[in-house]
């Protein structure tokens, strides 16, 4: 076996040889041992059994009826998508709350994380404790954080009406998860506490490789914190919001097992989002419809990560 | 060895991207499993060797079908038998898939209403009307495992899903435990306020126990007997008088409910009733044992929220469940029949339901848990099957339910029904 991806000097001088000779020289870059196409191979087939193969048959299954167990089956076309958003108020108020729980996570958890970060980005030991504390629900399984946060929401025996009790504030206990107006946003809460310590870290990332001498030119020239803050942290730290922003996007719309965890199977229709949806759909036997509300889930995650990083001019024009 | 090109490797790749382009093109669906709605029968001899799996969500039951399974093991060599269990909600969800090609479930249990229905379509069960086990159950409660003539799955459990009552409190409270109208339960849930208990404990933040309410409330309230089934095609409404009749009779219950009762989950609804704090569970029998697990001492009844004037058709609800059946799939199926046929003689049928304080549809089964015990007069009453496992379509199961618990949140039952009846014709 050899490779023969030809020499530097072949190819600055191909004038120097016969025609033959050059053409079969100049082929021989491109030639490599057969068996260099066997390294990649487990991993080509891997990605296209488990995610190419799944990807192309969700979108044929999104033009049939089919039940999922039957042989029989229909084609319907794109009935499916058009019926998931002018015929299925299930899944427009999926769609609606899922919208909303982005937004308020994406807000609130890049806020926070930066706030976190912010304040602990010195390697002190209090820093390093508390980041290790504020990171610690992260490696926490998404069902034990449902449960935890069910306990505390509980409106008899939980953690929050018991201490909004002991001070005295029992006007403001709740029903919290009971409650359709404000479940959305209990649940939103969970999820900042669960990630917010992940993105800190990707934060205090950033903000350790901005150089220090910035910030001291800035104070010498009169800067106040604020301004330093939007002419140097802000512009630094950019590409860490840019993973911020996409990894809570997405987290976000995928907070699948969160929301079974805390609301059950099925959640009630307050707390339903695209992806508790579409597993409901898949339960119901109606795998065509699923699969066309998988694809248009995806869509929109594509839809909004991109107008997000337009939005906030996260990604300079030309990548 | 000889060298290929690039371009050669990138054509040999595309041919085998075109490949798996057509291999995922392929039209959905496969194979049904060999069953067939009817299934072809399961062997009532063979032999009995060999692993079987026994797919089932009964995880507070594993440990009694543990020594079951050893008891069935010593009766045959080399047999070997493994629970697959799921939680109700996953197996409700993905056991049609999980079992579908006998990988794992020889022999499962299914949901009645709307899973048997899927499993049956699905060709999943046998036919076991000549088995030797149909023969040992009572003939009047086998037809939720039916198809048609074909007796394709053996009801095991018998439920009630009906409030339990704590009977220490009725009597310190001098309540009734047996009211003969509405007018009857309201005035005995305000005795029991009175004497400073809760009324209910209703777990109403869990779509699947809150929803067992239901069964009682529409079961005298509905002009026919299968109302869900009549909603689901369309030929009831939820908008029906009948129907917010009883989204207002929900209303009314308000007052005697826990506070913020939307939002509590079964397990604190469970404690409440334990711990003395509650005079009934609005789940159902299904939770004796788990009460009695939380400490429970009190002598336990089941109470009946008669929703009629004083005339209504049933006395109370029950529900023949966890539907026994072997895999047309399975490669063991001599096993997987005898596995269910030891499971239904009425021997080993008394041992579970003593163990796990549930009653049986297996006839001659004598019951000695005190609880048990108790309530079984109950199996003898006038009751109706429970209603919402008519229901085939989950969305509309979910809908029609969602709208008791608006109520309770405070929405208007015409609100509620007309929310509800929306979503029931969007699947029409």
């Amino acid at each position: 076996m050899s490779i023969h991806p030809g020499t530097a000097s072949e190819r600055r001088a191909p004038d120097t040889y016969t025609e033959t000779g050059a053409k079969k020289r100049r082929r021989s870059p491109t030639r490599v041992n057969p068996a260099l196409y066997l390294f990649p191979l487990p991993a080509v087939a891997i990605i296209a059994f488990f995610l190419v193969m799944p990807t192309l048959q969700a979108f044929q299954y999104a033009i049939t009826d089919w039940n999922g167990f039957s042989a029989a089956f229909n084609y319907v076309g794109l009935d499916n998508f058009i019926r998931a958003f002018t015929k299925d108020s299930l899944f427009t108020n999926a769609l609606t709350n899922n919208l909303k729980f982005v937004l308020l996570v994406v807000i609130a958890q890049t806020a926070f994380s930066l706030i976190l970060a912010l304040l602990l980005t010195k390697n002190s030991r209090g820093s390093i404790l508390l980041r290790a504390l504020f990171f610690f629900p992260t490696i926490l399984s998404s069902v034990s954080v449902a449960f935890i946060w069910k306990f505390i929401y509980d409106p008899n025996f939980g953690l929050a009406n018991a201490a909004l009790g002991t001070v005295g504030l029992d006007a403001l206990q709740g029903s919290y998860l009971g409650n359709n107006a404000q479940a959305l946003y209990w649940v939103a809460v969970t999820q900042v506490w669960f990630h917010a310590g992940q993105m800190m870290v990707v934060y205090i990332a950033g903000l350790q490789s901005i150089p220090r001498e910035l910030y001291e030119a800035a104070e010498m020239d009169g800067a106040g914190k604020w301004q330093q803050f939007k002419s140097i942290t802000w512009p630094f730290v950019a590409p860490a919001t840019s993973i911020v922003v996409a990894y809570t996007t997405v987290q976000s719309f995928k907070a699948f097992d969160l929301i079974l965890g805390i609301a059950g199977n099925p959640p009630k229709s307050s707390l339903d989002i695209l992806s508790t949806r579409i597993y409901s759909t898949f339960a119901n036997s109606e795998f065509g419809y699923a699969a066309a509300q998988s694809i248009i889930f995806m869509a929109m995650i594509a839809l909004v990560t991109w107008l997000q990083r337009r939005l906030l001019r996260l990604t300079p024009k030309g990548e | 060895m000889s060298q290929i090109s690039r371009r050669q490797a990138m054509a040999i790749l595309g041919a085998l991207g075109f490949g798996a382009t057509a291999a995922a093109c392929a039209g959905p669906g496969g194979s049904t499993a060999p069953g067939g709605a009817t299934g072809p029968a399961a062997p009532a001899t063979g032999n009995v060797t060999g692993r079987v799996s026994f797919a089932h969500w009964r995880g507070e039951d594993k440990a009694v079908f543990d020594e079951l399974i050893k008891r069935f093991a010593a009766m045959h060599d080399g047999v070997e038998v493994a629970q697959d269990i799921s939680t109700s909600n996953d197996y409700n969800a993905q056991g049609l898939q999980k079992v579908r090609g006998a990988a794992i479930g020889d022999a499962f249990a299914t949901f009645r209403g709307a899973q048997f229905k899927n499993f049956t379509e699905a060709g999943i069960y046998t036919e076991l009307k000549n088995s030797k086990a149909v023969s040992n159950y009572q003939e009047g409660l086998l037809s939720a495992g039916k198809s048609g003539e074909s007796q394709l799955g053996l009801p095991y459990q018998v439920v009630f899903p009906m409030p339990m009552a704590n009977v220490d409190l009725f009597d310190k409270a001098g309540a009734d435990l047996a009211p003969k109208d509405w007018d009857a339960f309201l005035g005995m849930c305000e005795k029991l306020a009175s004497s400073g208990v809760v009324p209910i404990s209703w777990p109403g933040g869990d779509v699947g126990n809150g929803g067992q309410l239901f069964n009682c409330m529409v079961a005298n309230n509905a002009p026919v007997d299968d109302m869900c089934a009549q909603i689901e095609q369309g030929k009831l409404k939820c908008t029906d008088d009948w129907f917010i009749k009883m989204l207002n009779q929900y209303k009314q219950l308000v007052p005697y409910l826990q506070p913020n009762a939307t939002g509590t989950a079964v397990e604190p609804a469970q404690n409440l009733f334990s711990q003395g704090k509650a005079a009934m569970l609005a789940t159902g029998s299904y939770h004796i044992a788990a009460v009695r697990g939380l400490g429970a001492t009190f002598p336990i009844e089941l109470v009946f929220p008669n929703t009629s004037d004083g005339n209504g058709k049933y006395e109370g609800a029950y529900n023949a469940t966890f539907i026994l059946g072997v895999n047309a799939a399975s490669k063991n199926q001599a096993a997987a029949a005898a596995w269910i046929d030891f499971l239904s003689e009425p021997e080993n049928a008394g041992y579970y339901a003593n163990q796990t304080a549930q009653h049986v549809s297996v006839k001659d089964v004598e019951y000695t848990n005190p609880d048990l015990k108790r309530l079984s007069p109950w199996l003898d009453k006038k009751t109706a099957l429970a209603a919402r496992f008519q229901f085939q379509n989950l969305d509309v199961r979910n809908a029609v339910e969602a709208s008791a618990t608006a109520v309770i949140s405070g929405t208007s039952p015409e609100q509620a029904a007309e929310a509800a009846q929306k979503i029931v014709d969007e699947r029409l």
